[in-house]
C-alpha cells in the first residue's frame, strides 16, 4: 500500500519537474504554472496520505502558495522594466502604489497576481473566520460579503415595526437577532478595513526597506529573501498598530458582538427545547452550579473530617477514671461495669 | 542601485527547489512514527476528577532534595511542554538536580467543569496535591513551581497557605497584568467576560489560539511554515517540528467561571498589584508569601513581558527574593538548549541551597 503511493507520488513528481523545465524557458516567472502542478500533485495524493502528514503538507503548499504569489506580485513587473536601475524603481513603486489602492479599496482591486498577494493579508482574519467556523453551525465568512447597504432601508423597517399579540415576544425576538447580526458585520467590517490601513502602511514600510537596502548597497536575489522582508514590514507595522487603544476597542468590538449574537441563538435554541419539552442550556447550566457547589462543600467536609481523624488519632488517649473503692454489700448485685463518660476533647467539637 | 534582483530561471529554480522538499518531506512524513509527548518515565500518584498528580522517577545515582518539588502548569495548553523531548526537558533537568519532582495535569475539562471557580483549583485541587505530598513525605510543606498561570496559581496558593510552602519558584509568570507592552492584556480590557462566559458556558480552546496567533500572525501562521520546508529532509527535525506544533494547537478549554474570574480579577481590575483578588473568601495578598522565592522570566517574552513578570520584587513578604532573566522567550525557556544549560541547573542549585 505505501510502495504504490509512493510510486503514484514519484510519478507526479517526475511531470511536476517537467512543468518546472518549461517553466524555466519561459520568459515571466510561472507561478500559476507552479501552482497548477502543485494542486494536481497534491489532489492526487491528498486523499491516500495519512490525517498527520495531509494537514502537515496542506499548511506548507497553502503558505508555499502565498510565497511565491508574494515573489511574483512583487517582481511581476521587473520583467517588463528589463534592467535594474530607475526602470525597477518605476516597476516597484507603481507594485507598491497598486497595493495601497487595493487595500484602501478593502483588498478589491489590482491584477491577479497583486489581489493573490494580497490574500497574505487576509491571514488574521483567516484565522478569526477559521476559529468562529469550529464554534458556530454558520460558517466563520458568512457576514462578510453580505450586502449591507442594497438591503439597509428593508431591514430598518423590518426592525422598527413593532410585534402585535401573542407573536409579538418572537418577533421582538427576531427583531434582536438581526440587529445583533448587523452589529456583528458592522464589527467585522471595521476590523477589515484597520488591516486594510495596516496593509496600506506596510507597503510604505516596504518601500522603506528596500530604499534602506539600496542605500546599503545590498540587493534581494532570491524569492525568500524577498518573502521575509515582506513579512518582516508586516510584522512589524502589525505590532506598532495592534498597540493601540482603538485596535483594543476593535478587538473587543468583535469579539463581543459575535458574542451577543450567538447569544441570542443561544437563548431561542433553548425556547425552542422548551416547547419541545425537552431539557434546554440554562436549565443544565443550573444544575451544574448547584451540583459543583454541593461537591465543593462535600470536599471541604470530607477534609475536615478526614483532618479531625487525624487530629483524634493523634491525642493521646486518656487514661481510665481510677475506680472508686467499692463498697460491696452483701446485697449488692454483681458488678456491672459501666463505660466512663467520656470528655469532650477540643478536636470533638469541630 | 536597485535591489530587487530576481533573474526568472532563479525564481523557477526555487519553486522547483520547494517541490522537491515537499516531497521529500512527504516520504518523510510517511516514515515518521506516532508523535510522543511526555518522556520522563513517571507514574500517577493521585486523582481527582480529571486531575492527575504525577511524580517522575528519579535518575539513580543523585542525591535527592529531601523537599519535593510540585510543577504548577497553566491551565491553558497542556503541561508536557515541561517534557516534551529528551534533550529538551525541564523536568528532566529538575530530576538531574536532585529535585524529586511531582507535576499536575489539569486534564481537559468539559461543560461539566463549568462552574468550577479559582477557590475550587487553588484551594482544592492545588491545595489536595499539597497534602498528598506532605503526607507521602511526612513534612508540612513542600517546594513550589508555578509556570506562567500556574505561577500566577502558585503565588495566590503561597499567599493564602504560607504554612504549606518551603520555597517558590515563578517561571515567566504575569505579576503586573497591565504594562504597556502586555497585548493580550490590552485586548481584553475591552472584551465583555461575563457576555463571553455567559454565551460560551466554556471556553474554547480554539478562541485562546486565535488570541495567541494573533499576537504575530504572519510569522505564525504563514512564514513558519515555509521556513520548515528547509528542514522536511531531516526526520528528526520533522518529528521535533510536530511535536511542537501539536503542543500550540493542543489546547484545552476553560473552566468558564475560573476563566472569568481569571480574565476580571488579573486581567481587567490587576488585582495582584491593586489588591481584591478573593479566593474562597479570603483575599489574596503577596506580601503574605513569606518563604524564598525565586522569580525566572524571559526577556524576549512576547506573552508575559519581562516588566510583567519583574513586577514581583518587592512586592512579597519574603526577606529572601532572587531573579533570573533569561535571554530567550516564552517557550525557549523550557525548550531551549541554552535553557537546560542554564534555567533548571540555576533552580536545582537554588533549591537545594535552601
Amino acid at each position: 500500500m505505501k510502495n504504490d503511493w509512493l510510486q503514484i507520488q514519484r510519478e507526479y513528481w517526475e511531470q511536476l519537474t517537467a512543468m518546472g523545465r518549461k517553466a524555466a524557458g519561459l520568459e515571466a516567472p510561472a507561478t500559476n504554472l507552479w501552482e497548477q502542478a502543485i494542486d494536481h500533485w497534491w489532489q492526487t495524493l491528498a486523499p491516500a496520505a495519512p490525517d498527520l502528514a495531509r494537514d502537515f503538507m496542506g499548511k506548507m503548499i497553502e503558505q508555499g502558495k502565498m510565497f511565491f504569489r508574494v515573489a511574483d506580485g512583487f517582481t511581476r513587473d521587473l520583467g517588463v522594466a528589463g534592467a535594474a536601475g530607475t526602470d525597477g524603481w518605476q516597476a516597484i513603486n507603481r507594485t507598491l502604489e497598486d497595493m495601497q489602492k487595493a487595500f484602501g479599496g478593502g483588498l478589491q482591486g489590482g491584477d491577479d497576481a497583486l489581489h493573490k498577494m494580497l490574500a497574505f493579508w487576509e491571514l488574521p482574519y483567516d484565522n478569526w473566520q477559521r476559529m468562529m467556523s469550529s464554534l458556530s453551525p454558520i460558517p466563520g465568512d458568512l457576514l462578510r460579503n453580505m450586502p449591507h447597504d442594497q438591503v439597509k432601508d428593508s431591514v430598518h423597517r423590518f426592525l422598527s415595526a413593532p410585534g402585535l399579540g401573542y407573536a409579538r415576544e418572537e418577533h421582538s425576538q427576531y427583531q434582536d437577532l438581526v440587529r445583533r447580526t448587523l452589529a456583528y458585520q458592522q464589527a467585522l467590517q471595521e476590523y477589515l478595513s484597520f488591516f486594510s490601513n495596516i496593509g496600506v502602511k506596510s507597503a510604505m514600510r516596504m518601500r522603506e526597506a528596500l530604499e534602506g537596502l539600496a542605500a546599503e548597497g545590498k540587493t534581494i536575489n532570491s524569492a525568500r529573501a524577498l518573502y521575509d522582508t515582506w513579512v518582516g514590514c508586516c510584522e512589524a507595522v502589525y505590532g506598532e498598530e495592534v498597540q493601540s487603544a482603538d485596535y483594543a476597542r476593535i478587538h473587543g468590538q468583535l469579539v463581543n458582538a459575535q458574542m451577543a449574537l450567538k447569544h441570542r441563538m443561544s437563548v431561542m435554541v433553548d425556547e425552542a427545547l422548551g416547547a419541545l419539552n425537552m431539557p434546554t442550556r440554562s436549565e443544565l447550566r443550573t444544575v451544574q452550579d448547584r451540583l459543583q457547589e454541593t461537591r465543593r462543600e462535600y470536599k471541604a467536609l470530607r477534609q475536615e473530617v478526614e483532618r479531625l481523624k487525624r487530629q483524634l488519632a493523634s491525642t493521646p488517649a486518656e487514661p481510665p477514671p481510677a475506680p472508686a473503692p467499692a463498697r460491696i454489700s452483701a446485697s449488692a448485685p454483681a458488678l456491672s461495669k459501666k463505660a466512663p463518660v467520656r470528655k469532650k476533647t477540643p478536636a470533638s467539637r469541630g | 542601485m536597485f535591489p530587487i534582483d530576481i533573474r526568472p530561471e532563479r525564481l523557477t529554480e526555487e519553486m522547483l527547489d520547494y517541490s522537491r522538499k515537499l516531497g521529500q518531506g512527504m516520504e518523510n512524513l510517511l516514515n515518521a512514527e506516532a508523535i510522543d509527548t511526555g518522556v520522563s518515565p513517571r507514574e500517577a500518584v493521585y486523582r481527582e476528577d480529571k486531575l492527575v498528580l504525577y511524580r517522575y522517577q528519579a535518575p539513580e545515582g543523585v542525591e535527592r532534595n529531601p523537599v519535593p518539588l510540585l510543577v504548577v502548569y497553566a491551565l491553558v495548553n497542556r503541561p508536557y511542554m515541561t517534557d516534551l523531548q529528551e534533550d529538551r526537558s525541564t523536568i528532566k533537568g529538575l530530576l538531574a538536580s536532585g529535585q524529586d519532582v511531582y507535576l499536575i495535569d489539569w486534564g481537559y475539562p468539559d461543560q461539566a467543569d463549568r462552574a468550577l471557580r479559582l477557590d475550587d483549583y487553588i484551594n482544592g485541587y492545588l491545595d489536595r496535591c499539597v497534602a498528598h505530598i506532605c503526607e507521602a513525605h511526612g513534612l508540612d510543606a513542600i517546594n513550589l513551581l508555578g509556570i506562567c498561570q500556574g505561577g500566577a496559581f502558585s503565588l495566590c496558593y503561597s499567599a493564602l497557605h504560607p504554612e504549606r510552602v518551603r520555597n517558590l519558584v515563578t517561571m515567566v509568570t504575569p505579576v503586573d497584568f497591565k504594562t504597556p507592552d502586555n497585548l493580550l492584556s490590552a485586548w481584553v480590557q475591552h472584551m465583555d467576560v461575563d457576555l463571553v462566559v455567559d454565551t460560551m458556558g466554556n471556553i474554547p480552546g480554539e478562541l485562546l489560539n486565535w488570541t495567541f496567533l494573533s499576537l504575530k500572525p504572519f510569522s505564525l501562521t504563514g512564514q513558519k511554515y515555509v521556513n520548515m520546508v528547509d528542514l522536511l529532509d531531516d526526520p528528526e527535525k520533522i518529528k521535533n517540528f510536530l511535536r511542537m506544533e501539536k503542543w500550540i494547537f493542543d489546547s484545552p478549554d476553560q473552566a468558564g467561571e475560573t476563566f472569568r474570574q481569571f480574565i476580571k480579577d488579573f486581567y481587567q481590575r490587576n488585582g495582584l498589584i491593586e489588591g481584591g483578588i478573593r479566593i474562597g473568601g479570603r483575599e489574596v495578598r503577596l506580601k503574605d508569601i513569606r518563604c524564598p522565592v525565586l522569580n525566572i522570566y524571559a526577556l524576549q517574552d512576547h506573552l508575559v513581558p519581562p516588566d510583567a513578570s519583574r513586577a514581583l520584587k518587592g512586592r512579597t513578604g519574603s526577606p529572601d527574593y532572587t531573579e533570573l532573566a533569561f535571554p530567550g522567550g516564552h517557550i525557549g525557556i523550557y525548550v531551549s538548549g541554552k535553557a537546560q544549560k542554564e534555567v533548571t541547573p540555576a533552580i536545582g542549585r537554588w533549591l537545594n541551597e535552601r
